[in-house]
This record gives structure tokens, sequence and C-alpha cells, in this order.
């Protein structure tokens, strides 16, 4: 459905950011999301940054998992 | 124990007496693709039976979409944007890759915001972006049209076919015990469509895409399908916040409504479909190019909508893998690489 | 001869056609076997010879690690190294689109003579041809190559054995990656440059420690997961890989990350797949490592006797996949 892609917001400026995942760069629309600073961890679909990421996904899933356990 | 052995070892030891099979659907696409590339189904036991539902925009993407898309570069002579993915999804007489054989401009782009950009630089081209996928793509869509409008560009438009996964939901009932949700839908939407369905005995998680993520949702749906209560989990909360992404909801909100929809496969979807509201109508192919209505003939041995359904395994399907190959697509199922049957097909029966 | 740019006078065979063979091609190509007459005169020593060709088309036909000319030469060389043989003679022919920048021709004659030096190998023979504007996409280059058969090599696709160890001589992907960034169709920046490389030396530095070497094959457009399927395929075996053990560069992962690219299909220029039996393989990996272009080569899988025909991967979780069979035009998929 929609293959996201993880990475870093290296600069912002004025609706635009350009990210780099593992060293490949891109500028991405910026506009969804409030507040966006360089350093930021953002998912990124079809040149959109459409969330922000709070962790990673091994924190994530450990704390699921203690949740239901 | 780690996290990955923990929830294998949930999955793996997962037994009911009943001879029945706790049905899960994954609803995305790239879900699918990832299941079978991490080799995922190989760890389940005989009481889990994965279905792949109809969350890939390619798959669901009608015959007739390809044929108007045809048509607007063949005849109109449009130059046509789009991913990738769509470029060897049959049409009734040929797909968009036959097309360019017989001289149409396509060009593959990554976003539709680069669709917009082309245009702006070649004024003299007319500029269709084919705007397909769910909420996770749309915003994307809309904020092209709306650049383009900014920028008042004459020579960009989108050829839509939008659609929207609440009303799916409703059509898929009973397909599946349980639903992995699309994660990177539920990161716009929010979840509150999950806590509705769950209200009404509807079961699911929302599903990130990580092996960590995808195996998690996985022992998560196993463990909470024992109570025997519905239940409803954000697995993917790293990303998906309860209200979405606001911003996003509200552009697609502004630039565009509701509408009935056509899923191949699955017939029409009522209001399962986005379309650009009148502000925008400039923008959208089919009134600035005046085209007729298209109905496609898909290929009626093609029984993608049953798989889409979870009615039936591809290798059910008669022209499986015989007619119908990755090279040689007849459905779109088979064109995507997450489509259901290409990712049978590639990744066999191992 | 000042012209700037090629026009079809050039290819006519008349007095500008030698000029452009003197300036350009002469001046760059000098050695003793180069021939103005209708074929070359050479000498072979005794035994085996393989003999092989190729054509070169690639857009844009300079991209960072290289250009055309260095890849038509790199891609007969490493052909002919495959099966063992020491690259001896080229010959080249040129098909050049008119109003061809002058100085880029030389710039690719120039890389040419480089790369053949480099491998050891004389261009000895070679034609022009100018084709109307539009009729090629810039320059189009065919080489064909003799090499001499090593002795102690026996290497071929249906060679491959069940407990056999697969290795690749480098990270993968990169020379596909380079081009896709250089087409500039979708907006990315990484640093990424082509694996684009002359590979005898390599071959050798393997063989120089042991005979036992079943296949050898270079991963071209198709990437390592061709070769796979086509050396599972002629040896009717079947393939193990280790997906973590696979080497890809950082920034080619990001690339294929964004547009959804598998790396294993993405094409190589200077990557070799080998197969030899697992006791020597870290032999084998040892002494590519020492060389220059094979600094990170790996062993990768194994082969089996069942699964004949076909790749299967041991995935990050511990589990099985089959590797999706490459076909088609590789698409950047979004969703």
């Amino acid at each position: 459905m929609c293959v996201g892609l993880s990475a870093k917001v290296v600069s912002v400026n004025e609706g635009t950011a350009v990210i780099d995942a593992s060293g490949a760069k891109r500028e991405v629309s910026a506009d969804l999301i409030d507040d966006l600073e360089v350093g930021d961890y953002v998912m990124v679909h079809a040149g959109v940054a459409i969330a922000k990421i709070t962790s990673d996904d091994t924190e994530e899933t450990d704390e699921i998992m203690e949740s239901i356990q | 124990m780690n996290t990955i052995e923990n929830t294998k070892e949930i999955i793996s030891s997962y037994k009911r007496d009943d001879g029945k099979k706790l049905r899960i659907m994954e609803v995305c696409g790239t879900h699918t693709h990832e299941i079978f590339r991490l080799g995922i189904r190989k760890l389940l036991p005989e009481s889990v039976e994965l279905i792949s539902g109809p969350g890939c925009p390619v798959c669901v993407t009608p015959v007739g979409f390809i044929d108007e898309a045809c048509r607007l570069a063949l005849e109109k002579g449009a130059v046509i944007c789009t991913f990738g993915d769509l470029i060897r999804v049959p049409g009734t007489e040929m797909s968009l890759a036959g097309a360019r054989s017989k001289g149409a401009v396509i060009k593959t782009v990554y976003s539709p915001l680069d669709a917009v950009s082309y245009a702006e630089s070649h004024p003299d081209e007319q500029v269709v972006f084919l705007a397909v996928g769910f909420e996770t793509t749309t915003p994307s869509a809309c904020l092209a049209v709306e650049k383009a409008k900014k920028l008042g560009l004459e020579n960009f438009s989108i050829l839509g076919a939008n659609k929207t996964m609440p009303n799916a939901y409703k059509a898929l009932e009973g397909s599946a015990d349980a639903f992995l949700y699309p994660g990177h839908v539920n990161a716009i939407t929010g979840t509150a469509v999950c806590e509705e369905l769950v209200k009404k005995g509807v079961s699911g998680v929302v599903t990130g895409f990580t092996a960590a993520e995808l195996l998690t949702a996985l022992a998560v749906t196993i463990q909470l399908s024992q109570t025997g209560e519905p239940f409803f989990r954000n697995c993917y909360p790293r990303v998906v916040k309860p209200e979405g992404n606001p911003a996003a909801i509200k552009l697609m909100e502004k630039v565009m409504t509701p509408c009935d929809s056509e899923w191949r496969g699955l017939g029409i979807i009522p209001m399962s479909g986005m379309i650009l509201r009148d502000e925008y109508a400039g923008f959208d192919s089919r009134k600035k190019f005046s085209l007729p209505k298209i109905t496609g003939k898909p290929n009626p041995a093609c029984r993608c909508g049953d798989v889409l359904q979870g009615k039936c395994k591809p290798s059910d399907c008669k022209v499986f893998g015989k007619v119908c190959t990755p090279l040689h697509p007849v459905g779109a199922c088979m064109v995507s690489n997450e489509g259901a049957c290409s990712a049978y097909y590639q990744y066999g029966n191992l | 001869m000042t012209d700037k740019f090629v026009t079809l006078a050039h290819g006519a065979g008349g007095k500008q056609t030698s000029e452009l063979i003197d300036r350009v091609f002469k001046e760059h190509f000098a050695n003793p076997d180069l021939t103005a007459d209708d074929a070359a005169v050479l000498s072979m020593e005794k035994g085996k010879i393989a003999f092989t060709t190729d054509g070169f088309i690639v857009s844009p036909y300079e991209f960072a690690g290289g250009n055309i000319g260095k890849l038509s030469i790199c891609g007969t060389v490493n052909d002919l190294s495959c099966m063992g043989a020491k690259p001896l003679y080229l010959s080249c022919a040129f098909v050049i689109e008119e109003g061809f920048p002058m100085d880029k021709l030389e710039e690719i004659a120039a890389a040419m003579a480089k790369t053949a030096k480099e491998a050891g190998v004389e261009i000895c023979a070679g034609d022009t041809k100018v084709a109307g504007k539009g009729q090629v996409d810039g320059v189009f280059i065919t080489t064909t190559g003799i090499g001499r058969i090593m002795e102690n090599a026996n290497t071929s696709g249906k060679l491959a054995k069940a407990g056999d160890a697969v290795i690749v001589s480098g990270d993968i992907g990169r020379h596909g990656c380079t081009i896709l960034l250089a087409r500039d169709e979708f907006g990315i920046e990484a640093d990424v440059t082509s694996d684009c490389a002359p590979l005898w030396a390599n071959v050798k530095a393997m063989f120089d420690v042991t005979n036992d070497i079943h296949v050898i094959r270079d991963a071209t457009r198709g990437g390592v997961g061709t070769v796979l399927y086509e050396i599972a395929g002629q040896s009717g075996v079947g393939i193990t890989l280790d997906a973590e053990k696979i080497p890809v560069a950082d920034e080619v992962k990001g690339v294929c990350g964004m547009l959804g690219l598998e790396p294993l299909y993405l094409a190589c220029e200077g990557r070799l797949v080998i197969f030899a039996p697992k006791d020597k393989a870290g032999d084998i990996v040892s002494a590519l490592r020492k060389c220059k272009n094979s600094e990170n080569a790996a062993i990768i899988g194994e082969v089996t006797e069942d699964n004949a025909g076909r790749v299967v991967m041991k995935t990050e979780i511990g589990s099985q996949t089959l590797l999706p069979q490459p076909g088609g035009e590789l698409l950047p998929r979004i969703c």
C-alpha cells in the first residue's frame, strides 16, 4: 500500500525539508508536519513527510510485548 | 529473550483444538511484500492463515483507469507521469508500457510534486499525473494540485483513482478474524476508524513494516484473539498517533471530496474514493480533456477480485502461473510486486 | 583537425575519417599491434583461446566512476577473465551520433586506453561509423576480445556443485545505483560511484591460491540476483543466500529504500560471483581482499542439492524465503 522510508531531517526551509536515509538525500515536502526540526526523524512517502517518528522499532516493540504478557 | 525470538515463539506455538484457523488479513500490499520477503509465512503454525487483502492501489485500480491513461497519452498527446508501479498493469488493450512502445510519453516519478515541477519547466506539454493510492498517498496528490494552483499552471492535471479504506473494511467484513491495519494509512487517518470497528466486533492491530513490527503485530493478534473479545491495538505507535496527521486530513478535505469508487474485483464501493472538488475542476484530467466514460474489460478468467477478498488463493485461479505470470500479467495482482498473486508466484511454495 | 563536433563527414570514409582516427583513436590507443590494415596480425601462444563480444549503450554516457569507454573495456575484459583467460587483444567499434562533442569522444578514448593499460590488454583494431542525429543516443561501443585461458583454469556456469561456497567480490549494486542517480529522474542525491573496473588481476590472484574454482561470472545488468539464477539453472543446483552477509553500501541501501528497489537486481560492472569448494573459500576471499576493487569480498551463501534451479534466502529473522526471479523492467515502486 505504501512504501515508507524513515529518514533524518538535515535541513528545513519554507515547507520543504532535505532528508537523509543512509546517505541518500532528497528534498521532500514538509507542509504536513508542524515544527519540523533538523535532527527529527520522519516517515516519508511519495516525496512527502507524513509523520514524525518518535522512537525506534526495537524500543517500540519491546514495550508492546511487555504490555501484553 | 529478545523481541523477535519472543514473538516467533508466541506465533509458532499457537494451537487450537476446534479445527478452525485464525484468519488474519494483512490489508496492506507492502505488508504482503515484507511478509514474503522475510519468510514470515514459514513461521506460521497450521492454525494461522494469512490472507492478502486489497491494500495495493495497483491491484484495486480498475482496467478502465489504465485505458483512460493510455487514451490521454496516445490520443491527447499528454505526458503521463506515474509511479513505477502502474507501468505494467494491463488495460483492456494495452498497459502503459505498451502505450510507450507506440510512442506515448510515460515518465516514472517518485512524487506527484515532481510531476508539477516537470509541468512547470515544460509549459508546452500537457502533464497528467496518475493519482492512485490510499489515504497515505492522497495528500501528496493534493499537495501537487495546490502547488500547481499556486503556480498558476494550466498544463497540469491529475487522473484520479484515489481510494479510502473505511468503507472497504465494511465490504471485507467476515473475510478474516482480524486485520493487520495498514500503518501508513493510519499515520494519516489516525486510529478512530479502528476504534469504531472494534465496537462493531471487528478486531485488528495497526501494524508497522519492520521485521520486529510485523512479528509483534502477529504475536499481539494471536495473544489477544485468545481472550475471545474483539480487540484493537496500535502496534505502530512510533509513527501512528491516535489523531493521525491533522494537517493532511485538512488538506484532503479542502481539495477533495468523497465519491463512489470502483475497485478492481470488488466492484463499486460507495463513498470509498476521493475526487477533486469543483473549485479544482481545472486540475481534473477527465474534465479538462472531456474524457468519455470508459469501462474497461478485464480478462474474465482472472480471479483477482476473489483473491483480494480472501475468497480464493492465487493458486486456485485457472490462469495463475500459466497464462498469468509476472512477465505477462493478466490481472493486477500479478503486476505489482506486492500484489498477492505476484508474491505467491515469486516467493513460491517454499 | 579543429572540429568541435562529430559530423557525418567523419564517418564518410574520407579525409575527415582519417583525421578523426588519427587524432582521437590512434593518439590514445597507440601500440605495436594497432593496425592501419584491414585486420590486425597477432601471434598467440599455444593453448585454449577465449573469445567474446559485448555491445555497450548507457545513458548518460558519463557517470560517477567512469564513462562508456571505461565500461566497454571492463565488460569484455571481465567476460574473458571469468573464463580464466588472460585478456590479450581487443577490437572496438564505435557508432557515434552526429553532433557528438569531440572533446567528450576524446575523454572516452582516453578512458578506454587507461583501462586497457590497467587490464594489460591491447586495443588492436577498430571501426568508426557516424549515424544521423537521433539515430543513436550519443555513442554506442562494441568491443570484442581474445584471451588465453590459463592451463590450470576450468570454469563454467555448469560446474557449481553442492557444497560450494558462493562469493561476491565486493559490495553490490553500485553501478545500477550510480546510473539511476546520474539520470536525475528522482531528485535523489547520494555519494555513490560505479563499481566499473577491470578484474583480470583479481581473477589471477584467486588462481594463485587455488585452481579449484568452479564458476566465475561477472554480474552486469540484472545484478547478482540474475547471475545466481543463471548458475542455479545451468548447474541444476539450489543456492541458499544469507541475507545479512550480502555486502551493500549504506548509500545504495538508502537509494533502494527510497525507491523500493532490491540491490540484488541492480547492475554491477566490476563484481564477480565465484563458486568454489567451501574449504577453499576463505583463501579466495583473503586473496581478493588484498586486491584493488575487491577489498570487501565476502562469502554470501552456499550451493545445495535441493531446491534445484532456485535461489533461497535466509532472512534476517532466521526464516527462509525464495528470492524472486528477476525479470522485466526495473521500476521504482511507491505503493
